[in-house]
């Protein structure tokens, strides 16, 4: 700080400079922002750098740095979408599987309800048919049982007339007229 | 010893004879240690956002993401504070946040902190404040007048609340460059500060009774203090933009929000 302005400024306002400097560039005491001198300097280049800046920033890195902002939240929008649509369609095939399912089971359980009552239809048909059978077997069987009692009732008559005859002819010697006979097998 | 102060001055690194402009003045064209440490700020966020996207991939590698982290900060702050008008003045935001926190943070690299310059502080709010007052003339002509005019205040009270405002408004560019100059240079004349004492330690100027003591106090506090002017070095640069924005939105939304 021994000379602010150089040695080659001789003008006017160097005095004033001079004794800012002799104030002020000694160390301690005053404060170095208020040597007003450098302020122009530094105003002036400060608003050089601001002005560029603001035109790389505005026209260069402001929107690249936001077409990739957006790309970003296009992709992950997209990303969003493709997923919901996914979802919505997984949603979908899970609804017409479960309606598959569904309808599967209510077919099995027609299905198994039917076979049940042709099943049972069958047994009962073949109950029936077994239990006519066994009424006509029972009904031969009563018919020759009962044909078979005529045909001993019917030979009952004989029997007695013929033991008649034989009792006759041992109790008195003589043989029965089958008129006698028929009378008494008759009476009795 | 140094002062604390002497991190703050300029020095000329090449010098240029002055040149005199119309309605400025002489100007100083000097190459200073300022001018380059606003230079490297530059440089390096020039060359920091065409890194993360000149390559840009949908899915971010390490340095994208921590562009887009600083880049949807300001996107989200000023997309939430000024609407759908937001995109409009991102750039500008985005400008200002990146120049302010890239001059912090390399004044914590050992380096010239030229946020610590008033000039550059008045300069940034400067700007902050020109652009509000265009963007409020352009978009809303003598309505920008209903700014200052509390419509939600007893009738009797407007002139006098309408008159605060005002003038709290013309303060703002002061409030603005302060409170960011009143910050970097706080925090690193306070850091040289204790910086001093455990020097002065070391070499063992303070005696050998109090000396180890004292520069094992102020060391620690130099980490410390080094850490909070990293999160100052932040806050600054984002309590900037916020308020840019607010001050923005003020102008932008003039109608809506009044």
């Amino acid at each position: 700080m021994a000379d602010p302005h150089g040695a080659a400024a001789p003008h006017g306002a160097d005095a004033t400079h001079a004794t800012t400097a002799a104030e002020h560039g000694s160390g301690g005491g005053g404060v170095p922002q208020f040597q007003f001198e450098h302020w122009g300097g530094q105003i002036a280049y400060l608003l050089v750098l601001f002005v560029i800046l603001y035109v790389l920033i505005s026209r260069v890195f402001a929107p690249r740095m936001r077409k990739v902002l957006d790309e970003r939240a296009g992709t992950i929008a997209g990303a969003l979408d493709a997923a919901k649509r996914v979802q919505a369609e997984a949603e979908d095939q899970a609804r017409a599987a479960a309606a598959e399912v569904a309808g599967a089971r209510g077919q099995a359980q027609q299905l198994a309800a039917e076979a049940r009552a042709k099943a049972s239809a069958e047994a009962a048909q073949r109950t029936a048919a077994a239990d006519a059978e066994a009424a006509a077997k029972v009904a031969e069987a009563e018919a020759r049982i009962s044909a078979t009692r005529e045909t001993a009732m019917g030979n009952v008559g004989a029997i007695a007339e013929d033991t008649a005859k034989a009792i006759v002819e041992k109790l008195t010697g003589k043989t029965a007229s089958a008129v006698e006979l028929k009378a008494a097998g008759g009476n009795a | 010893m140094a002062s604390p102060l002497e991190q703050f001055e300029i020095h000329k690194l090449v010098d240029f004879p002055d040149i005199t402009l119309p309605l400025i003045g002489k100007v100083d064209l000097a190459i200073t240690n300022s001018h380059v440490a606003m230079t490297i700020v530059f440089v390096a966020i020039v060359a920091f956002l065409a890194a993360v996207t000149s390559k840009a991939k949908v899915v971010p590698g390490r340095l994208q993401t921590i562009g887009e982290g600083v880049f949807g900060l300001i996107d989200n702050m000023t997309d939430s504070m000024l609407g759908h008008e937001g995109r409009k003045y991102f750039p500008f935001v985005f400008t200002i946040f990146t120049l302010i926190l890239g001059m912090n943070l390399l004044g914590m690299m050992l380096t010239f902190t030229a946020t610590s310059q008033l000039a550059i502080t008045v300069t940034f709010a400067l700007i902050t404040f020109g652009l509000v007052m265009v963007i409020g003339v352009a978009k809303n002509g003598f309505g920008f007048l209903k700014l200052f005019w509390p419509s939600g205040a007893p009738l009797v009270m407007r002139p006098f609340v309408g008159l605060i405002e005002l003038i709290s408004f013309f303060l703002r560019p002061l409030t603005l460059s302060l409170r960011l100059f009143g910050n970097m240079m706080g925090g690193h004349v306070a850091l040289k500060v204790f910086a001093g004492f455990v020097a002065a330690a070391a070499i063992g100027s303070l005696g050998a009774i109090i000396g180890p003591p004292v520069g094992i106090v102020s060391m620690a506090m130099v980490i410390a203090l080094t850490a909070l002017e990293f999160l100052v070095a932040f806050l600054q640069a984002f309590v900037f933009a916020i308020l840019t924005c607010i001050y923005l939105n003020d102008v932008v939304n003039l109608d809506h929000a009044h």
